[in-house]
């Protein structure tokens, strides 16, 4: 396929004796943006470091056309000026002596850090360090660029306008970037597509929005927030909050279980004769014990009793999944 | 108490009357100092780097061996390096056996594992995501080290500092190999030693107060480079 960068074949990987990443098969290709999104210890670090050319692959095949560049996780700094920080790393790169300064301040101005190069890198914010972390990574220019949680460990604020700026940083039409997250809303944020891994393994593949009207398995729904579960017409229907709504004239009759304060309402578990729902309801909202009528609008079904990435999925429409969204078990 | 007091008394007048055997002895002690703190640092310093950055087999039997060094009795050195240098044994072609380059090499083994086990753990010490890092951006393995030496600055200048006043104050192995013989190979903490064996203490004394004061002007002055932090400028090149 033309514009690929990297591509894996039925690649694992070992970390001692336990086998961390298993027979992940996947491509990059310039201009995209992918994010690697998974619970903690799915294996997105090991597969990105494998990837990346850090580790080594124990089976399967990785090929690169191109250099990649790899931001680690810890945004650690060397003890001194931001702008020395960055010229280090296109040292390192091999960038040729006259042409850093000038690319390490490009760099910076693109992360919105031009400010801060000559501050000592000890005196940064977490959100600057991360900022210049990132910078020094988009200075060396590479083919394939891969950043491994670049907005852990910030506060709500700062995460939040990093990951605002970075959006539009990391997209380039030259090269192919590849972002480890865990958290769902900065895959949202920033991806064209969206690779899911669960237990070592590339359970669904696709744009993000596609997989989240229509995830390929049980375990892909759970995993995007399908927390609730209710039987319906000979199958498991999995809602997120935002597919249930309280209606006086609903069809469902509800239980208010619990429910938890939040900024903009209150989150309600709700129980039903067939299963358990969860959904946002404005102030003011029911209390527990109450009864309530609720509609559902969507969601995803799955046979009864499917456990994974074995179920076939159909959309609430029972149109079935769009091409672009599909358990990975079932590509080529 | 006031027996120390009359040998301070005493020592005094030694120490400024510009004593030549004082003098030469000042000399050699700082000869011995530097020469000795030097060539451990250029030894160990590449060892404390590898055993710091590296990812070999056997890392860690060597970071052991070099912990367990720095508890090395400097008897147990000399007696060992004595051996080597007496007629017919290993090293005797070396002619070394109660000279001044014999007190060169004991002090230099006895200061080794201060710069090889304290400059490795200064650099175990650093963020590991900084080395790391500098890796996955293709620093070759000389601007690794030199990224580490100078991160962990603070750490290897206390190696230094340690190693130096190793090479000062050490006299269990000099006077086995060296003889501590009057004049000649003489260090000021040997020639104490040999002083008070001699009963002259006064002189003992004199010669104890300016090992003390060498060893502050020496050791302040690393540890002035230490504290100013960027005391040392390294430039990177690719």
């Amino acid at each position: 396929m033309t514009g690929v960068v990297l591509r894996c074949e039925q690649v694992s990987v070992r970390r001692g004796d336990r086998e961390v990443v298993r027979d992940v098969s996947v491509e990059l290709r310039v201009g995209e943006l992918v994010a690697l999104l998974g619970p903690n210890g799915a294996g997105k670090s090991t597969l990105l470091d494998a990837l990346g050319g850090v580790i080594a692959p124990a089976q399967g095949r990785i090929e690169r056309h191109g250099r990649v560049a790899i931001a680690l996780q810890a945004p650690d700094l060397a003890r001194r000026s931001v702008l020395v920080n960055v010229t280090l790393a296109l040292a390192w790169w091999g960038v040729p002596r006259p042409e850093r300064a000038d690319r390490a301040r490009e760099a910076l101005r693109t992360m919105g850090a031009e400010h801060l190069a000559d501050r000592p890198a000890g005196t940064l914010s977490g959100g600057e360090r991360r900022r210049v972390h990132i910078a020094r990574a988009l200075a060396v220019r590479p083919d394939i660029l891969m950043l491994d949680e670049p907005f852990a460990g910030l506060d709500p604020e700062a995460r939040a306008n990093l990951l605002e700026d970075a959006a539009s940083v990391l997209r380039s039409a030259t090269r192919a970037t590849l972002v480890v997250v865990h958290d769902r809303a900065e895959a949202w944020a920033l991806a064209d597509r969206l690779l899911i891994m669960i237990g070592g393994e590339l359970v669904a593949v696709g744009p993000p929005r596609d997989l989240l009207e229509h995830p390929p398995s049980m375990v892909v729904a759970r995993f995007l927030g399908f927390d609730g579960s209710l039987e319906d017409a000979g199958e498991t229907l999995l809602t997120r909050p935002a597919h249930v709504t309280l209606d006086p004239a609903g069809p469902l009759r509800a239980r208010v279980k619990r429910a938890v304060p939040l900024e903009d309402g209150v989150r309600l578990e709700l129980e039903l004769d067939r299963g358990r729902l969860y959904t946002v309801a404005p102030l003011p909202a029911p209390r527990p014990g109450d009864t309530i009528r609720v509609r559902v609008h969507g969601g995803a079904r799955f046979p009864l009793g499917a456990d994974g990435a074995a179920a076939s999925p159909s959309g609430d429409g029972r149109s079935g999944a769009p091409a672009g969204a599909q358990p990975v078990a079932r590509r080529e | 108490m006031r027996l120390l007091w009359e040998e301070l008394r005493a020592a005094v007048p030694l120490i400024f009357h510009g004593n030549p055997y004082l003098l030469s002895i000042i000399w050699f002690t700082i000869q011995v100092a530097v020469i000795a703190t030097v060539c451990a640092a250029v030894i160990g310093l590449p060892i404390g780097l590898a055993i710091g950055l590296g990812r070999f087999r056997g890392r860690r039997v060597l970071q052991l061996l070099a912990n367990a060094s720095l508890g090395l009795p400097p008897v147990i050195v000399g007696l060992f390096l004595f051996e080597l240098f007496v007629p017919h044994s290993l090293l005797a072609s070396l002619r070394l056996q109660e000279t001044r380059k014999a007190v060169f090499v004991a002090q230099t083994i006895l200061a080794l594992p201060y710069i090889v086990a304290l400059t490795a753990a200064a650099i175990q010490g650093l963020p590991p995501g900084l080395l790391d890092q500098a890796r996955a951006l293709g620093a070759g393995r000389r601007q690794l080290c030199t990224l580490a030496l100078r991160e962990a600055r603070i750490g290897v200048l206390a190696a230094v500092i340690a190693a130096l006043g190793s090479a000062l104050s050490e006299i269990g192995a000099i006077v086995i190999v060296g003889g501590n013989v009057y004049g000649l190979d003489q260090t000021l903490a040997s020639a104490a030693l040999y002083d008070a064996n001699a009963a002259h203490y006064a002189q003992a004394v004199a010669v104890g107060i300016v090992l003390i004061g060498l060893i502050l002007i020496l050791m302040g002055g690393v540890g002035a480079l230490q504290q100013s932090g960027g005391g040392i400028r390294l430039r990177f090149r690719s």
